[in-house]
């Protein structure tokens, strides 16, 4: 019999770090878009060489640089990701209780929320669906 | 963003120090080596009036012009007696040298005598030339292809700095306005200074008008100082201009050379807009317009 989702852990649901589409902070922002597509998540950690997290780049912050921005895509797609990247992301700990988490997904309206430890070294990714998945299984 | 500084020279020559906040560097030469004599007599010249206005200056001349539009035009005096020349002029009057070289095999020779190396714009994708600029240990001049938007330079920013170099400058020298005519963008200074190295404006190329008199370039000197003074307010750590004692016989871009009885004018005006710029700053802050407003 699976946990009930009150004694469910952030850990327990949360995307393991191979899973997370994670770039270096001057990879080309076009590498963002394509990591995106790869992973099938609207979410990419911008992550330095020793694995802490400097950033997010979501598709909706994409959205908006795109009604804003002025400049050709050749020059957009050239730029270092950090340059897009929203800086100190709202995040959480891998042994955050799973219902916090998602009352900040809700309070935050986002989707996707990166997982650090305590040094804020990225660690995995918390991802609704599998949240929703877990949940309506546990339904059945 | 950390800028960063580069020192030009090395061993007894009087090093150059390229970056924020420093004295404006002149790169400047006749665009060739034309003799021992005339390289000489250009370096003395051209070491007085530098003196005199107080620029840090490198001499530039090229001992192989491999880009020439003729295959009738002056090539150059060739890598082995063009090298010892600038050897010679480094050593007599204690200045950074610097030449461009258009083959990679060249690399190693033009390293161990230049103080700079430099890739020439026709080349600046080129990842064998790159790697052999890199491999010579000295910071690496590296110009803006005509054909190259300034912020598309990061690839060979990335392809020096993956070859170990990073002792960098990118130059702007024109960007082709369709046939035979080139444009300044002066955006292309503060987009290239992302690299997070220090530009370079060439100021005698980017008035050249590319093959426009069939077998030889033509150019628009008058334009310079009107696009000295531009580049040099939109934040160029270095000002490079080839400069000659008689342009209109000189071997090599006779059609864009400054004459070098206009040069100490054009550097004191560099110069004192190199400071009213360094002084706005001062005064008003770093520029920091966000592009979304």
């Amino acid at each position: 019999m699976q946990d009930s989702p009150r004694n469910l852990r952030v850990k327990d649901v949360a995307l393991p770090l191979d899973r997370c589409p994670v770039l270096a902070p001057n990879a080309f922002f076009k590498t963002a878009l394509e990591a995106m597509g790869r992973s099938r998540l609207g979410i990419v950690c911008v992550v330095d060489a020793d694995g802490m997290l400097r950033g997010i780049v979501t598709d909706g912050d994409i959205r908006r640089q795109l009604l804003k921005m002025q400049k050709p895509f050749s020059a957009f797609f050239g730029d270092d990701v950090i340059e897009h990247a929203i800086p100190h992301p709202t995040t959480v700990g891998p042994d955050m209780p799973l219902l916090d988490a998602v009352n900040l997904m809700e309070e935050k309206q986002v989707w996707d929320l990166p997982v650090v430890d305590a040094d804020g070294k990225l660690v995995g990714l918390l991802h609704l669906h599998p949240i929703v998945k877990l949940l309506v299984s546990q339904q059945d | 963003m950390d800028m960063k500084t580069i020192t030009v020279g090395y061993g007894d020559v009087t090093k150059v120090q390229i970056g924020p906040g420093l004295p404006l560097a002149f790169l400047g030469g006749p665009c060739a080596i034309e003799s021992r004599d005339h390289a000489f007599k250009m370096a003395e010249a051209i070491a007085e009036i530098t003196q005199r206005v107080g620029v840090p200056w490198i001499y530039k001349s090229c001992y192989d012009k491999d880009c020439r539009s003729s295959p009738d035009s002056f090539h150059g005096l060739g890598m082995d007696e063009g090298l010892q020349i600038l050897a010679d002029v480094r050593k007599e009057f204690g200045v950074p040298v610097v030449s461009d070289f258009s083959d990679p095999s060249w690399g190693p020779a033009t390293g161990e005598v230049c103080d700079l190396v430099q890739i020439p714009a026709y080349l600046c994708r080129q990842t064998s030339i790159l790697r052999a600029a890199a491999l010579t240990g000295r910071p690496v001049h590296i110009k803006k292809g005509q054909f190259m938007s300034p912020w598309n330079m990061k690839n060979s920013v990335r392809k020096l700095e993956s070859f170990g170099c990073h002792d960098i400058m990118l130059a702007d020298r024109g960007t082709f306005l369709g046939y035979n005519m080139l444009v300044n963008d002066m955006t292309s200074f503060p987009i290239m200074a992302r690299t997070g190295y220090p530009v370079c404006f060439d100021a005698t190329h980017s008035i050249q008008m590319p093959t426009s008199m069939g077998d030889i370039s033509g150019g628009q000197r008058e334009f310079i100082p009107y696009l000295v003074r531009a580049a040099v307010a939109c934040g160029i750590n270095a000002l490079f201009m080839e400069t000659h004692d008689d342009p209109d016989n000189a071997l090599s871009d006779a059609n864009t050379v400054l004459d070098i009885k206009y040069l100490e004018n054009v550097l004191r005006q560099a110069k004192i807009m190199h400071q009213a710029r360094l002084d706005i700053l001062a005064e008003f802050g770093e520029d920091n317009i966000h592009p979304n407003g």
